[in-house]
């Protein structure tokens, strides 16, 4: 908890970084308020989100399996508006890395 | 008298006839209306204005690789590089700073039309999208009228993008519930002509069972996993391309081409590829900087003024149900594109340039479409019917708006050559009613897309008394996340319009 980035810098990823990964944005952003997790959430594409320096990546599972150790966690979506599914996978992931 | 006129006229030509000043109007308006913080606001504005310049600098960019691309690959199949008479830049710059009111005039419609209609059950939220869609059908209007005044461009371009982003999310409703299995959400896509093809199409030719020919059950080799990169794949097919092209072309071509470059041709040849490649990353970063302000704003204030509609998303939210289908449908789309990017060379007709972007997602759409109803043969012909619309929507396209924005044409998906071929034709039919016509074109549109609203209003109450038990549109709503569990699972919000 303690060590957890203030705010948690936070990548909504996609193929061309602007049509799915901006509403996942949206909803990842209502999540973490919901989690009480202060956090700057940016949306962007596959190849930027390489090189860009963030604690937690959220997209789809055909993107992110290429970016497994860009950042200390990973989440996979199969749904970019559904809070309750996203939450359930976030929640551990940030537990796990002793940020919640 | 004449000096308020001065600069009253000087305000409107200076600052309301820029696309950047006007896309940054309609941020800042989205932010107030979402009561953010000034820090917010402020910092929102500005990025969504230097968005639009970033974007207007990748376009430099691109058709800097696109113009050497299109020279070079004509020259070595002996044809006359495709010319026009403009370039998106310029029509931005001129009759297409219209564009911005376009859309946030045809948001309002949008919105009126789905608040009015309980048929039209979906608020359209894919932005750029949104954004290009609106460049085609100004761009289709401007190509006509060529003296259209702003007002016209404004109103007219608004009803019409307003109906299609109502009325297309609607048919591709009963595809998309097969697909995802409930009906949380719709697609928001210009693809969707290719969907319709691709899944009513594989049914008719009976290509084989969703079930036992599943795409899922196949594996692809790992390798061609770059390749949805879209930045990899377009920089390396334009690269190859461009290569093989230098060897044959003429070198009094490369040479003017590379006017004076120092490089050797084969060198010149793969920058002004990377070029391309780049062009389209910066423009679409431009893009995605604007986007970041604006779809917020559209998302809160449709949420707000209407609740319980559905958004209308981009295709990318199919592709996690079947990952493997997109892939296949990306790449049949790609191998046929290619192959008539050959017969068009070898017969002489034109120099297609290979749209990686709309290969992948258009490919990606079909291939997910496909395969829903008919496996993995429906994937492959998905991103068949994909690459043949591309193929020949380029060639055709290209000619029709050389006097606006003919770059649309090399980068646009299959539903901007159908709708902006359908404004066009109505417009032309149109054009000797003079200045009225535009007006004509677009009442039309409105008055066809309220008939339709009015008959699936109609069904969908006689199939609702006869089944009591199916879900009301208004009170379902989309189920709050936590009664809709883990993605995936069934949902009973099947409706009772299913086709």
């Amino acid at each position: 908890m303690s060590d957890r980035p203030d705010p948690l810098k936070v990548l909504a990823v996609c193929g061309l970084g602007m049509g799915t990964s901006l509403i996942l944005r949206m909803t990842t952003e209502t999540v973490l308020a919901r989690l009480g997790v202060p956090a700057t959430v940016e949306n962007t594409d596959l190849s930027a989100a390489r090189s860009t320096q963030a604690d937690v990546i959220v997209g789809q599972g055909m993107h992110v399996d290429e970016l497994t150790g860009a950042a200390p966690v990973v989440v996979t979506v199969d749904d970019f508006i559904d809070e309750g599914a996203l939450e359930a996978r976030l929640r551990p992931a940030l537990e796990e890395a002793g940020w919640l | 008298m004449d000096l308020v006129q001065d600069v009253l006229t000087g305000i409107a030509n200076n600052i309301f006839n820029q696309v950047p000043i006007l896309i940054g109007i309609i941020a800042l308006v989205g932010l107030l209306l979402q009561r953010k913080p000034v820090e917010t606001v402020v910092g929102g504005t500005l990025r969504a204005v230097v968005g639009v310049v970033i974007l207007t600098l990748g376009v430099d960019v691109f058709v800097g690789g696109l113009v050497a691309f299109q020279a070079i690959v004509s020259s070595a199949v002996g044809l006359e590089p495709p010319s026009a008479a403009s370039t998106l830049n310029d029509f931005l710059a001129g009759t297409g700073s219209a564009v911005p009111m376009i859309i946030a005039v045809g948001f309002v419609i949008h919105l009126l039309l789905v608040g009015v209609f309980p048929a039209a059950r979906y608020v359209y939220l894919t932005g750029h999208l949104m954004f290009w869609m609106s460049i085609v059908i100004g761009a289709s209007l401007a190509e006509v009228f060529t003296d259209i005044s702003r007002t016209t461009l404004i109103i007219a371009g608004a009803v019409i993008i307003a109906c299609y982003w109502t009325l297309q999310p609607l048919w591709t409703a009963p595809l998309m519930r097969r697909v995802t299995g409930h009906d949380q959400f719709g697609l928001g896509h210009t693809t969707s002509s290719v969907a319709l093809l691709a899944g009513y199409g594989s049914r008719a030719l009976r290509l084989g069972d969703a079930e036992k020919h599943d795409s899922e059950k196949l594996k692809l080799p790992r390798q061609l996993s770059f390749f949805k990169d879209i930045n990899v794949s377009t920089a390396l097919i334009i690269a190859v391309i461009m290569l093989v092209a230098i060897a044959f072309a003429d070198s009094a071509v490369v040479q003017e081409q590379m006017a004076d470059s120092e490089l050797l041709p084969w060198a010149w040849g793969l920058t002004q590829a990377l070029r391309f490649a780049a062009g389209i990353a910066i423009l679409l970063f431009g893009v995605r900087m604007f986007l970041a302000e604006i779809v917020p704003a559209f998302k809160g204030i449709s949420d707000k003024v209407l609740p319980g509609t559905r958004p209308a998303l981009d295709i990318p939210v199919v592709f996690p149900k079947a990952p493997t289908a997109v892939m296949i449908g990306f790449l049949s789309s790609t191998v046929v594109f290619l192959l008539l990017m050959g017969i068009f060379a070898a017969a002489g007709w034109f120099v297609l340039v290979p749209p990686m972007i709309m290969l992948f997602f258009g490919g990606g759409s079909g291939g997910v479409f496909g395969n829903a109803v008919a496996g993995w043969r429906g994937a492959v012909f998905g991103g068949l019917v994909n690459g043949v619309l591309l193929a020949f929507g380029q060639w055709i396209g290209w000619g029709l708006y050389g006097d606006t924005a003919p770059e649309i044409a090399t980068l646009a998906d299959p539903d901007w050559y159908a709708v902006g071929w359908l404004v066009l034709g109505a417009a032309q039919l149109l054009a000797p009613l003079g200045a009225a016509a535009a007006w004509v074109v677009a009442g039309a549109v409105l008055v066809l897309t309220v008939a339709v609203l009015l008959l699936l209003g109609r069904r969908a109450r006689r199939v609702d008394t006869d089944r009591p038990t199916s879900d009301e549109p208004d009170a379902a709503g989309r189920p709050t996340s936590g009664a809709a569990g883990t993605s995936g699972a069934p949902t009973t919000t099947t409706g009772g319009r299913d086709v």
